[in-house]
């Protein structure tokens, strides 16, 4: 990109070769050619030599030769006097002829180097615009122009950034390249104004370099300083050139600046929404069993004395048994809205499956004493890059739906196998599944399969708890960019399957029974 | 002589409940508020009936429990039971790596806070009295002094590697070990960050020892903080 435009470099020697020829040849033919050949071998030679020359000189070799010729070959010979008529005409002719043919070698080659300037520069333009397209980092974008601008003008660049930083607020400027304090004052006027200045741009004219604003539709994004512009000054267009370039930046870092906004819109929304999804939470799911422990609570502190040894026992195991809902409850709420706050990433480390699934059973049985869950884990499945704290959490909330939903003393099964590339871990029950208008929408905040159970049925009316559960489960498989699904099962039942990818394994794990890598 | 139990707890519902519930256990009770309170309590409580045991609460208002427990530590070989507020507490896995004995997260039940007390008071003094030799629970038996385990009386061989591993866990029998605490003293002070070397053996330790290795009832796992081999008599 750092081809530098400017007129073709001319050599000399063709032409005085070309010349030199001619003459030889007229010379050496004198006695064999007419007066109207050897004129011919002239004009065609001045022909050939305005290829090369410039104008000027084209015309004034054409004019020379003229006078010579008249000089060495037409009658009188030796003198610059011409006795016929025909002589003279035909000098003149020569002469003519000769200069026209200079002249539209001169324009032809005008109209040559124009086009080609001009495919440079839509060239520069169109390989700028990729530049630009293909990379995101503004400096480096500002790099691409700067690059470009400097094969221009054949001295280094500066550019000027107004908050180029990634961060929603804009950030602070950036200078790309250096600068004087002059420089950067002009350059931060250039911007102010948004308007070009230096040669040739009708504004402070006396400046050595052009100050070129970054042009975006509304606003400019930055300035450029172009040094050393004398000689590019010369050059028609090439300041309209180059502020096409500059604008170019201008309307890269304009959408970069939209995306940015948009970007920050739209998270401050998802946090909205996440905020009344918890607040939500709180006042629906965590007011039940704060009011049972708080009527427990308070019977066995007034009533105490009038309460059987039996009635407090049971008092007592409901608060316990309501606390531990709660708890819960707060660590699915909590964790969710952990993983929408912004930024926050699992803790992810080696772990396995078999522990994971083993972890799980060991709480839901200090929960659930039945042994109503039953684990199968496909031996030699790979190590997975997770956050166990979630991973756990996540499989503890399905069987904990499992053994809700999937029907009193019916058997739940986590099942863990490899199946293309991914481990699929399913947490199974033997329920009446989920209904097919609840499929859809089950894993949204607040979708507890109510319908599931007729509403008269006290017994099983729905359950607290799943409110929040799911969709922390699904918010959990994502962060591992994995996928939580359900599946209904074909004899009833529903299954909820983890699937989640496996990463490449160090190499230096050795899975054999040796003493493995020991130092 | 009653054991001495010093509780550093901020909210005073909590401490009040715990003290109370602790002293009804039989224990003896100093209750602190703070770090420097704590400090001041050690300094005096030390000279005259002791402290057998800390339960030391993270997120105190003057600062995080590491230089109590270094204090501690330095002093004497008081246990010190770190209570944490959320299960993925970092700060909780650092204190364990400086030498806490084991952690409790809230909310916990007072069954589980009394059987933590009661194997890190067991493993009082390891540093002194000779460690724990002999791990014994139902169907298995690994006996350090002869190197040899045994599973439903049957001998188990093990290789080098998982031998180490799983008497590192039998000598803090009851206690969480963390993944560091267990590549630094398995493989060496350059593998601490090689947490798939102990998935993978503690996946060979399981299939050998556990009768069901997806249902485990002795190699218990913590997640996100270590190992725990069970209870003898759990």
């Amino acid at each position: 990109m750092t081809r530098r435009e400017g007129p073709p470099r001319r050599s000399h020697w063709p032409p005085v070769a070309a010349w030199a020829l001619a003459w030889i040849c007229l010379f050496a033919l004198d006695p064999y050619l007419d007066l109207a050949n050897k004129a011919l071998i002239l004009v065609l030679t001045a022909a050939v030599a305005a290829i090369w020359s410039g104008p000027w000189i084209s015309l004034l070799a054409s004019a020379a030769a003229v006078l010579a010729f008249n000089f060495s070959f037409v009658p009188p010979r030796g003198v610059f006097t011409v006795d016929l008529h025909q002589h003279a005409l035909l000098l003149v002719a020569m002469l003519t002829v000769s200069w026209i043919v200079a002249l539209l070698v001169t324009r032809l080659r005008w109209h040559a180097a124009q086009a080609s300037a001009h495919s440079l520069r839509s060239d520069q333009l169109r390989r700028l615009g990729d530049a630009l397209r293909a990379e995101e980092d503004p400096v480096l974008q500002a790099a691409a122009l700067q690059d470009v601008l400097s094969g221009i003008a054949g001295s280094p660049t500066t550019l000027w950034l107004a908050g180029a930083s990634h961060d929603a607020a804009g950030g602070a400027p950036v200078m790309v390249g250096p600068a004087t304090a002059d420089e950067a004052a002009g350059l931060r006027l250039c911007l102010q104004e948004g308007r070009a200045m230096g040669p040739g741009t009708g504004r402070h004219e006396e400046q050595p370099a052009w100050y070129l604003p970054l042009r975006g539709l509304q606003c400019p994004h930055g300035a450029a300083l172009v040094r050393d512009t004398a000689d590019a000054a010369a050059q028609a267009g090439l300041l309209a050139h180059a502020q096409a370039l500059c604008d170019q930046l201008g309307s890269a870092l304009e959408r970069a600046a939209a995306l940015r906004a948009a970007s920050a819109a739209s998270e401050q929304a998802q946090s909205h929404a996440l905020r009344n999804t918890l607040l939500t939470a709180i006042s629906h799911d965590h007011r039940t069993p704060l009011a049972t422990i708080l009527g427990a609570a308070s019977a066995l502190h007034d009533q105490g004395e009038r309460l059987s040894a039996a009635q407090i026992r049971r008092l007592a195991a409901t608060i316990v048994d309501e606390a531990a809902q709660l708890s819960r409850l707060t660590d699915n709420t909590l964790q969710l809205a952990r993983l929408g706050a912004a930024g926050l990433a699992p803790q992810r480390d080696w772990e396995s499956v078999e522990e994971m699934v083993g972890t799980v059973l060991r709480r839901v049985r200090q929960r659930d004493p039945s042994q109503r869950v039953k684990a199968r884990v496909e031996p030699g499945l790979p190590l997975l890059r997770c956050d166990a704290v979630l991973i756990v959490q996540l499989l503890d909330n399905l069987v904990d739906n499992a053994l809700k939903h999937g029907g009193a003393g019916a058997p739940v099964e986590v099942l863990a196998r490899h199946r293309d590339g991914q481990v699929v871990i399913a947490v199974r029950d033997r329920g009446p599944g989920v209904p097919p208008a609840l499929r859809g929408r089950i894993f949204d905040t607040f979708q507890r399969g109510d319908s599931i159970v007729p509403p008269d049925d006290v017994d099983r009316r729905p359950r607290r708890g799943a409110g929040i559960g799911l969709a922390l489960c699904r918010a959990i498989a994502r962060v591992h960019g994995g996928e939580l699904r359900l599946r209904p099962r074909a004899h009833g039942g529903a299954s909820f399957e983890l699937v989640l990818p496996v990463d490449v394994m160090p190499d230096e794990v050795v899975r054999g029974d040796s003493g493995g890598p020991v130092p | 002589m009653s054991l001495g139990v010093l509780l550093v707890e901020d909210d005073r519902e909590l401490r009040a409940t715990l003290s109370e519930a602790l002293k009804v256990e039989g224990y003896r009770v100093v209750a602190s508020a703070s770090l420097a309170d704590a400090r001041a309590v050690i300094a005096s409580a030390l000279a005259e009936s002791g402290i057998d045991i800390v339960l030391l609460d993270l997120g105190l208002p003057d600062g995080d429990g590491d230089t109590l427990l270094a204090e501690l530590r330095r002093e004497r070989g008081t246990p010190v039971i770190v209570i944490s507020a959320r299960p993925g507490d970092s700060q909780k896995v650092r204190l364990l790596d400086a030498g806490a004995d084991d952690y409790l997260v809230k909310p916990f039940s007072l069954a589980e806070l009394l059987a933590r007390m009661r194997v890190a008071l067991r493993h009082r003094g390891t540093l002194t009295r000779p460690a724990t030799v002999r791990y014994e629970r139902p169907g298995l038996l690994v006996d350090l002094e002869v190197r040899r385990v045994y599973r439903e009386g049957a001998e188990v061989h093990l290789t080098p590697t998982e031998y180490r591993l799983l008497s590192r866990l039998v000598r803090s029998a009851g206690q969480v070990v963390t993944h560091r605490q267990l590549l630094l003293d398995v493989w060496g002070a350059e593998y601490t960050e090689h947490t798939h070397y102990l998935r993978l053996y503690m996946a060979q330790l399981r299939a050998k020892l556990e009768p069901e290795p997806a249902d485990p009832q002795v190699l218990l796992t913590e997640p996100g903080v270590g190992y725990r081999l069970a209870e003898p008599g759990d």
